[in-house]
């Protein structure tokens, strides 16, 4: 597979942001179906400015995310989604009766509301029971501890996830993404 | 024309290409009207057909891609047709059995039997071929993309086919892996 970036351009978003693109391309993603978030938009802005040959594809609701990833995965490609923690819960029908049943794999990558830093009491039920949720349906999670982390963190499960045909998470703090 | 007959008349117009269906009756439907490896049955997902339609449309160009979704499934996940708008892949095509009920939980009304209209909504969203068909030989029409006139005017394809419903008397296998197996297997590698 081809190395990315492309570009040589020196980054100019957070470190963090940077290793989650390197590890979504190590692990050969080049579709990322994505709903967006603030802590999110430096991703996007990286693989918009430096990965050429990433696809992205904006979707209007999470669910909708996940079942346009599934149809890039059975047609070849080896899809990520990025999704704000609230967002998987407008997800799980999809999850549970599409992406595992039929053991289609993706590896969603997660930007958390509702821990450490969260200022909206809005977004803290969901953030909290999150990982909970995913316990309960086998989903393997990795939380991105730090910014040298996030590369080997991403690109490891997002291969484990391709190669078992199982879907998996990583999850991004409020800790990592809004540190400054 | 029942949803049975519409299903034959895709099927027949297929060729190569990837159907995929929205569970229930849809998904039994496509099974008996012509059981092919490059069909992908759906068992749950409720709306979702016509996103894995366009995530499989944008994965293989080379490839027509039809999803056979319902008028309540569709109403489920309408931002998919402001996705379709904004993407637009010409190879997709993406038929709604509109029988005005959720025939599969017991024939429960939908909106469209109270005036909603899903054509409306796909070219309000910006689906820029759209048609809205009673018989089989105007969904057959409206299938042919290959058509001269429609050359023109490249872009993903929404039918709104008005049916009856046909109660399904078959169904597909539901062991979802080897739905996708085969189906993966059929098309081959990018």
């Amino acid at each position: 597979m081809t190395p990315s970036p492309q570009s040589q351009a020196p980054t100019t978003g957070p470190s963090w942001a940077e290793g989650v693109c390197r590890g979504m391309c190590d692990a050969g993603i080049r579709d990322v179906v994505y709903v967006p978030d603030n802590p999110l938009a430096h991703v996007l802005r990286e693989l918009g400015d430096r990965y050429a040959d990433v696809r992205l594809t904006l979707a209007t609701r999470e669910e909708e995310a996940f079942g346009i990833a599934a149809g890039l995965y059975l047609g070849g490609r080896k899809p990520a989604v990025m999704l704000q923690s609230s967002g998987v819960g407008n997800s799980l029908n999809a999850l549970t009766s599409l992406l595992l049943p039929y053991q289609i794999p993706t590896v969603m990558i997660v930007s958390m509301r509702g821990d450490a830093g969260e200022w909206n009491s809005a977004q803290v039920p969901m953030g909290r029971a999150l990982r909970a949720i995913l316990d309960s349906l086998a989903i393997p999670h990795a939380t991105v501890e730090s910014a040298d982390q996030a590369c080997e963190t991403v690109r490891a499960a997002a291969a484990t996830a391709f190669a078992t045909r199982l879907v998996g998470a990583c999850l991004l703090p409020r800790r990592l993404t809004t540190a400054s | 024309m029942n949803r049975l007959d519409a299903t034959r008349v895709i099927v027949r117009h297929a060729g190569d290409g990837l159907i995929v269906s929205s569970l229930g009756h849809p998904t039994y439907d496509l099974f008996a009207a012509g059981d092919r490896p490059r069909n992908f049955y759906t068992w749950g997902s409720m709306g979702l057909a016509s996103s894995i339609a366009l995530g499989l449309a944008i994965a293989r160009p080379e490839l027509r891609v039809v999803a056979i979704d319902g008028d309540g499934s569709l109403l489920m996940n309408l931002g998919s047709l402001a996705t379709i708008g904004m993407l637009q892949p010409a190879n997709l095509v993406v038929v709604v059995m509109d029988n005005e009920e959720y025939a599969t939980t017991g024939g429960q009304r939908t909106p469209t039997a109270h005036g909603a209209d899903l054509e409306a909504a796909g070219r309000a969203m910006g689906v820029r071929r759209t048609a809205t068909v009673e018989s089989e030989s105007e969904l057959a029409a409206a299938f042919d993309t290959e058509r001269p006139d429609r050359r023109q005017a490249r872009g993903s394809l929404l039918i709104v086919a008005k049916v009856a419903e046909s109660a399904p008397t078959v169904k597909p296998p539901l062991d979802c892996v080897w739905i996708k197996n085969r189906f993966m297997n059929a098309m081959g590698p990018a």
